[in-house]
């Protein structure tokens, strides 16, 4: 704080209008390069190699960590609709309360956060290397937009990858969901399946699958801005890496919300 | 993790350098796909797969709902799949799936049948005696739909109001014999 | 304060630049120019806005006041595009290195032929093979990646990088910082045989008074954001300013 700042009430609320004005700034900011991120990303050159190694590295070496998650997710469902849903019969609508909670809800978000911890921070800390040791500005006198080499692939893979792991998840999950009930219930496998498919409308999945592009979207936006803009060397990489974990975990629950809300009101 | 882990030296390099996780992806792929491919086998074709598809009509499906149990002799034989609306005859469509060991006789009658005053519905089936059965996604043509139970109540205690109020279930499918449903039946 | 050292007209100019971060002003009106193919060497104690003023002159930070003319163009406000356009002409061996971790080596020095150019990839791994011929490294090392190398290697690799366009400008940030004398005369040798051979203009920050008379036709001193003495290498020894002596004696003495 400077010299001569006004202090007591009015600087508390002199700190809290600061604090606000930062945090408006910075939603500025991080819509400006959101922009500036997307037309690099729809608009030509685009530069292949980097698209499909993102793509290698966001969503193909994904799969494993989200197809754990999905099955322990849904087959922890399963286990507490039987156990706490006895209280009114909710067991015979197993395979329908996996289906619906993985489908619309816990498959997105669950690999949608696996790659905020997965994705978001390997994306800050390459980026805020890459920054640290003027390699971004190597590239620029290179006469190779960094936007366009580094961060459009990572927005398009991050966008486009989420909602596949997302489906594989939801598939995985509803695995996880049968071999529960067919050890505690004894339900037939086909049945459970029967149900669930009967029971599903495309909608529950397709909803879950426009959430998760938006998740993949804030991943990678997370990830790139925060890389880009880290400073202060290793330990300036290191906070941009937690910070983008943190932040694309928080925006991915909040928008996970939001999108929730508008969808019930379709 | 992070740098080291996240550079991009095109994909060859990358699956050399993760071995092990490209492998478990592959895994993951592998897996996620055989299990849909036996799920939309088992949805689509019935039969094959241990289970299969049968369908039911009936004129009031009060408390019904998806995952109801489907019993012969009280014996779990199968589960409600789903509950829809014709729209043109205005009868509650049930499709219920079978245990693929179970087969049932094409003159069989479907009864919903209600576990008790607070309690879900579940489908009875009583075997008819024909010599075929009905095959995979077949329809159980003879149903009786739900007791309305309050609506007996009612009519018994105060005779008088009979006439508004609601018949008592079952406006009865096209081909369901009984006209009034067997309440003690079960 | 100070004389054009030369006639030639110039390739690149800095008028009354000025930029400042925060209350620090790092470039304080700064006035220099470099003739056409002419070597500069920028010498200056550390934190004296060095670094600064080669990346205002490659727009890789927008200068708050003044302008740079490149070819007598001002292209202080080119637009992005337009400049990185105007890259190509450009070189720049960055202090330490900056290759591209994920990149081989042939990836490095061929990376504005394929993804600025176009050239193919065959292509380009043929042509940075001879530009890594040129800094005499062996087409051995194409498929290696910078983590492999040797700091005086890399330092190679990013000489091949810059020149593989065979610029008419090229900048060195600090050649031989962190170098041993061995590898740094050697990596001294390399820069003043390519401006030679190229015929480029060539910038060079520096502290290393040695590099500097090696690699220079002329030097600059800057201090607290301007240029305190300009003039030919071999006047170094006679200028009569006190930060020019101090740097000459390597005598810290008289100069705050």
């Amino acid at each position: 704080m400077e010299a001569g700042a006004p202090t007591g009430v009015i600087g508390l609320v002199a700190t809290i209008g600061r604090a606000t004005l930062g945090g408006v700034a910075a939603i500025g900011k991080v819509a400006n390069f959101a922009g500036r991120g997307i037309r690099a990303a729809v608009t030509p050159p685009w530069y292949p190699r980097q698209i499909l190694g993102q793509f290698m590295a966001v969503g193909f070496l994904s799969l494993p960590v989200v197809g754990l998650t999905a099955w322990f997710t849904g087959a922890a469902l399963a286990l507490n609709i039987y156990s706490g849903g006895d209280r009114f019969n909710a067991e015979t609508v197993m395979p329908q309360i996996v289906a619906l909670g993985i489908a619309r809800e816990l498959g997105p978000v669950l690999a949608a956060l696996m790659l905020a911890g997965r994705v978001a921070s390997a994306m800050a800390s390459e980026i805020g290397a890459m920054r640290a040791t003027e390699q971004v500005d190597a590239m620029v006198t290179l006469s190779t937009d960094p936007r366009r080499y580094l961060i459009a692939p990572r927005l398009i893979a991050a966008t486009i990858s989420l909602p596949l792991l997302t489906l594989i998840a939801d598939i995985i999950g509803v695995a996880g969901g049968m071999q529960v009930s067919k050890l505690l219930i004894d339900l037939s496998p086909s049945i459970y399946i029967i149900n669930t498919i009967d029971f599903l409308r495309s909608w529950d999945v397709e909803s879950g699958l426009i959430k998760s592009a938006v998740f993949g979207f804030i991943i990678g936006l997370m990830g790139c801005y925060h890389g880009d803009h880290a400073q202060g060397g290793a330990r300036g990489v290191g906070r941009a890496t937690t910070a983008a974990m943190v932040s694309s975990a928080v925006l991915i629950l909040a928008a996970d919300y939001v999108l929730t809300s508008i969808f019930a009101r379709l | 993790m992070t740098t080291e882990f996240y550079t991009i030296p095109g994909q060859d390099k990358i699956m050399r350098a993760h071995l092990g996780e490209t492998l478990m992806g592959f895994v993951v792929l592998a897996f996620a796909g055989l299990f849909l491919a036996y799920a939309l086998g088992v949805a689509g074709l019935g039969g094959a797969h241990g289970a299969y598809g049968l369908t039911a009509r009936f004129g009031e499906a009060g408390g019904l709902q998806p995952g109801a149990k489907v019993t012969i002799s009280g014996v779990k034989v199968g589960s409600v799949s789903a509950v829809t609306i014709d729209p043109k005859t205005f009868l509650a469509v049930i499709r219920v799936s079978m245990d693929q060991a179970v087969q049932v006789p094409s003159d069989s009658t479907a009864k919903i049948t209600s576990d008790g005053l607070l309690g879900g519905s579940h489908i009875a089936i009583a075997p008819g005696g024909a010599a075929d059965n009905l095959k995979p996604g077949g329809e159980i043509s003879n149903t009786q739909g739900t007791v309305d139970l309050f609506g007996l109540i009612g009519q018994v205690m105060r005779p008088h109001d009979a006439a508004p109020a609601p018949t008592p279930s079952a406006t009865p499918a096209a081909k369901t014999p009984a006209a009034l449903p067997d309440m003690g039946g079960q | 304060m100070t004389q054009t050292p030369n006639l030639a007209p110039a390739k690149l100019e800095w008028r009354h630049v000025t930029k400042r971060f925060g209350a620090n002003k790092v470039l304080d009106g700064l006035n220099l120019s470099v003739g056409k193919g002419r070597s500069l060497a920028l010498l200056g104690r550390s934190g004296q806005g060095k670094s600064v003023t080669i990346k205002v002159a490659l727009g890789l930070m927008r200068a708050d006041g003044g302008a740079v003319l490149l070819d007598g163009v001002d292209v202080t406000h080119l637009h992005e595009r337009e400049r990185r356009a105007s890259f190509a002409g450009i070189g720049m061996l960055f202090q330490g290195a900056a290759l591209f971790d994920s990149l081989s080596v042939w990836e490095n020095v061929g990376f504005r032929l394929i993804n600025a150019d176009g050239t193919t990839r065959r292509e380009a791994r043929d042509r940075a093979i001879e530009a890594l011929a040129l800094v005499r490294l062996g087409p051995e090392v194409a498929d290696r990646y910078p983590a492999e190398l040797s700091g005086g290697m890399q330092k190679r690799v990013g000489l091949a990088r810059a020149i593989v366009g065979a610029p008419s400008l090229l900048f060195f940030d600090e050649p031989t910082t962190g170098l041993d004398p061995i590898t740094a005369g050697a990596i001294n040798e390399l820069i003043v045989d390519k401006v030679r051979s190229l015929g480029c203009t060539a910038v060079s920050i520096t502290h290393d008074l040695t590099s500097a008379r090696m690699i220079a036709d002329d030097i600059a001193m800057l201090d607290h954001g301007k240029i305190v003495w300009h003039g030919a290498a071999a006047d170094l020894d006679h200028a009569d300013h006190p930060l020019v002596r101090a740097f000459v004696t390597g005598k810290g003495d008289g100069v705050e």
